[in-house]
C-alpha cells in the first residue's frame, strides 16, 4: 500500500510539474535557442530603484525582440547572486549585465561566465576590468557633484546664493562619495557666497547622519544647506532639519530615488532630489548588451546607437548614460520608483 | 521487500520524478556540464547538514549552523588580513568554529538548557560577534593556497569523507549506538551509564568544526568573508535532514537519507530558480519541501507504531 501512495505521489509530481508548463513553453522551445537572451542582475531585488530600472530593460528588450531575465537576491547576499550567475552561465544565456554588490566575490563568477563565451557587462556598478567587457556608467562623478551644487544654489537663491554647506557623506573611505566631494569643491567656487564648513560621515547609518545633521546646526548657526550625498544619509538629514523645526531654513539635497524622499519634498524640507533616470540606465544596459552580443560595440567603440536614447557616448570601457534629473515638488509627481 | 518500503527508496523514486521533470522542462538543466557548475553551491550545506543528522538524532537541534559559519569566516578573513599563512588561518577559522560549538555543547549538557534556546540564543550572538568584529565590511583577496579548497575536488572529498565516517560511526561503533540511545529516551541512556553529557559536547564541537570547515570552503569559493554569510544555512541543513527521514524526536535517521535529502533540496532550489526565474521561490521551496518531508514521514512511518510520546 505504502509503495502505491508513494508510486502515485511521484507520477503526480512528474505530470504536475513536467506536463503542465512544457505544453505552453513547448512551442516557443526551439526559437528560444536561436534568441538573444541577457540576464540583468541587480544588487538587489525588490527595490524600488532598480525595479525601475528593471522596467527600462524590459522596455529595450520588447523593442530588440531579446529574452530578458531580471533576477537578484532578494537579501542583497552577493553569494546569492553568484549562484543566478553560475546559472545563468550553466543555461548558456548571451549575455549578462551585473550590478556587483561585492566585486571581489561576483569577480570569479564573472570570469567562468566570459570564459564560456557569454558577453558580460557592469552596469549602476562597477568590477575589476578583467571580469567585464564595459561598464554602463549611470553618470560621471562630475555631473553627479556639479548637480548637486547647482541644485543647492538654486534653493538657495541663484547665482548669488550665501550662507554656510555642510557635506554629510557615506564613510570617509567611500569611493563614490569622494569623487563628488572632489566636484563638489570644485564646483562651489562658481558660488562664492556658499561657504563649505564642514564633512562628517555617517558611516551607512540613517540615525547616525539623523545626529550628525543634528550636531552641525548647533555647531554652525549660520547653517543653511546640507549636502546628503547618500540614499541613507538623505533621509536621515531631512528629517533633523525638519524635527529641528528648520523646514526651509536649512536645505537639504542629495541623491535619492523620489519615492524614498517624496514626503520630505512634498513638506518643504528638500526641494531638489538628484538622480539620474533610472529607466533610462535599464534601457541602455540591455542596448548595449545586445550590441555586445551583435558585435556592434567592442572595444575602441566611440558611440553606441541606444534606440530612443539616440547616440550614446562610449569612452574607453564604459558607455555613459550622462545626463542627470533633478526632481522637485513641481514633478516629483510623474515618478513612481 | 522492506526495501521498496523505505524512505530511501520513496525519497530516490521522487528526486527520479523530479529529474524526468527538469529534463523535459529544460534538457539542458540535466546536462552534466550544467550540474557541474551548479554542484558547487551545494557542499557547504551538505557538510554542516552531516554533524547537524547526528545531533537530531540524539534529539537536539543546532539553530546556529548559519552563524557559526559567519563567525568562522570572519575570523578567517581577519587571520588573513593580520598576515597569518593560510593554514593558520584555516586552523583559525576550525577552531572558532570548534569553540563556538563546544559552547553550544557546554549550555546544552552541563547547564541543562534546551538546544533549541541555547542554539538560538547563540544563533544571535555568534552573527552579531561577527559583524562586531568585522564592522560589517567585506574581507576579500585570498590567495591561491585559500581558494585552491574550493575547487574540485576538495569540497565533494570533505563531504564524503564525512558522510562515510558518520554512516561509519552509527552503524559500526560504540558511540554510535549511543547517540541513538540518547535520542531514543535520554534518562534511561543515562542510568545505562552512557556518558551522556560528553557524547552531546562532542557533538556539537562537531557540529561547530565542521560549520568552520565549510565556512573555509565558502570563503575560498567567494573569495570574501562577511558577517552575512550562510544566512539562513539552519534552515536548509534541517530540511535535508528531516526530509532525510530523520526524526526531529531523535532516535531515527540514517545517512543515506541525509544524501537523498540533500540531492533533493539541491535539484529543486536550482531548478525552480533556472527555470522559473524568481530568486525569492527559493524559500518558499525550502519550506514547502519540509512540510512535504513530515507529510511524507506520516505517509510512510505511522503504521510501524515508530511514534514515541514523551
Amino acid at each position: 500500500m505504502k509503495l502505491v501512495q508513494v508510486f502515485a505521489l511521484g507520477v503526480a509530481l512528474f505530470w504536475a510539474v513536467g506536463c503542465g508548463p512544457s505544453e505552453s513553453a513547448g512551442g516557443s522551445e526551439p526559437k528560444a535557442d536561436a534568441k538573444v537572451v541577457v540576464a540583468l542582475l541587480p544588487k538587489k531585488k525588490g527595490v524600488p530603484y532598480f525595479t525601475s530600472c528593471a522596467e527600462g530593460a524590459a522596455e529595450a528588450a520588447k523593442e530588440l525582440g531579446i529574452e530578458l531575465i531580471y533576477d537578484g537576491p532578494t537579501s542583497g547576499d552577493a553569494a546569492e547572486a553568484v549562484k543566478l550567475v553560475d546559472q545563468w552561465t550553466a543555461q548558456g544565456v548571451s549575455a549578462i549585465a551585473v550590478s556587483p554588490n561585492d566585486p571581489d566575490v561576483l569577480g570569479p563568477a564573472m570570469k567562468r561566465a566570459r570564459d564560456q563565451g557569454i558577453k558580460v557587462l557592469t552596469w549602476d556598478a562597477d568590477a575589476a576590468p578583467d571580469a567585464r567587457e564595459f561598464l554602463v556608467n549611470q553618470a560621471t562623478p562630475e555631473e553627479i557633484g556639479f548637480g548637486l551644487v547647482d541644485a543647492m544654489a538654486k534653493d538657495l537663491g541663484g547665482d548669488d546664493a550665501t550662507g554656510e554647506v555642510a557635506i554629510v557623506t557615506a564613510a570617509l573611505t567611500a569611493a563614490n562619495q569622494n569623487e563628488w566631494i572632489k566636484h563638489i569643491k570644485t564646483r562651489l567656487e562658481k558660488y562664492p557666497g556658499l561657504k563649505l564648513v564642514a564633512t562628517k560621515p555617517s558611516n551607512e547609518d540613517q540615525k547616525l547622519a539623523f545626529s550628525v545633521t543634528q550636531d552641525l546646526m548647533k555647531a554652525y548657526p549660520g547653517l543653511k544647506g546640507v549636502f546628503a550625498i547618500s540614499s541613507v544619509a538623505f533621509p536621515g538629514a531631512a528629517e533633523a532639519v525638519k524635527q529641528a523645526g528648520k523646514t526651509g531654513q536649512v536645505m537639504v539635497t542629495g541623491l535619492s530615488t523620489p519615492n524614498d524622499m517624496r514626503s520630505y519634498v512634498e513638506e518643504g524640507v528638500v526641494r531638489s532630489v538628484i538622480l539620474w533616470d533610472t529607466r533610462d540606465l535599464g534601457y541602455l544596459t540591455i542596448q548595449a548588451a545586445k550590441a555586445l552580443v551583435d558585435g556592434t560595440l567592442k572595444p575602441g567603440a566611440t558611440r553606441l546607437k541606444a534606440g530612443r536614447l539616440g547616440e550614446k557616448q562610449v569612452s574607453g570601457d564604459q558607455v555613459m548614460l550622462g545626463g542627470i534629473l533633478v526632481f522637485t515638488k513641481e514633478n516629483i509627481g510623474q515618478y513612481d520608483f | 521487500m522492506s526495501f521498496v518500503r523505505s524512505r530511501e527508496f520513496a525519497l530516490a523514486l521522487i528526486l527520479a520524478a523530479m529529474l524526468l521533470a527538469a529534463w523535459r522542462l529544460d534538457p539542458r538543466f540535466v546536462h552534466p556540464r550544467a550540474q557541474m557548475l551548479l554542484a558547487t553551491h551545494v557542499w557547504e550545506l551538505a557538510i554542516v547538514a552531516v554533524p547537524m543528522l547526528l545531533i537530531v538524532l540524539s534529539r537536539g537541534i543546532d539553530l546556529s549552523v548559519g552563524s557559526t559559519v559567519a563567525l568562522a569566516g570572519v575570523c578567517l578573513g581577519l587571520a588573513h588580513e593580520r598576515g597569518a599563512p593560510p593554514a593558520v588561518a584555516i586552523l583559525a577559522a576550525l577552531w572558532v568554529g570548534a569553540a563556538a560549538g563546544a559552547l553550544n555543547g557546554w549550555c546544552v549538557a552541563r547547564w541543562g538548557v534546551h538546544p533549541l534556546i541555547a542554539t538560538l540564543a547563540t544563533m544571535a550572538a555568534y552573527r552579531g560577534l561577527a559583524e562586531g568584529v568585522t564592522l560589517a565590511r567585506p574581507i576579500s583577496g585570498y590567495p591561491e593556497a585559500i581558494a585552491r579548497w574550493s575547487q574540485v575536488p576538495w569540497p565533494m572529498t570533505l563531504f564524503l569523507l564525512l558522510a562515510g565516517a558518520a554512516a561509519f560511526v552509527l552503524a559500526r561503533t560504540v558511540w554510535g549506538r549511543w547517540i541513538v540511545a540518547v535520542g531514543y529516551e535520554e534518562r534511561a541512556a543515562r542510568f545505562a551509564g552512557i556518558p551522556v553529557d560528553r557524547l552531546k559536547l562532542a557533538l556539537y564541537t562537531l557540529s561547530g568544526t565542521c560549520c568552520g570547515l565549510a565556512a573555509v570552503l565558502l570563503v575560498a569559493r567567494n573569495n570574501t568573508a562577511k558577517a552575512d554569510m550562510g544566512m539562513g544555512l539552519e534552515l536548509e541543513a534541517i530540511t535535508a535532514v528531516v526530509l532525510g527521514g530523520a526524526s526531529i524526536d531523535g532516535g531515527k535517521g540514517k545517512v543515506s537519507g541525509l544524501v537523498l535529502g540533500l540531492a533533493l533540496i539541491h535539484f529543486t532550489r536550482e531548478f525552480v530558480s533556472w527555470h522559473w526565474k524568481r530568486t525569492e521561490l527559493n524559500l518558499v521551496v525550502i519550506g514547502a519541501l519540509l512540510v512535504a518531508a513530515v507529510l511524507l514521514e506520516r505517509a510512510l512511518g505511522s503504521g510501524k507504531g515508530s511514534r514515541r510520546t514523551s
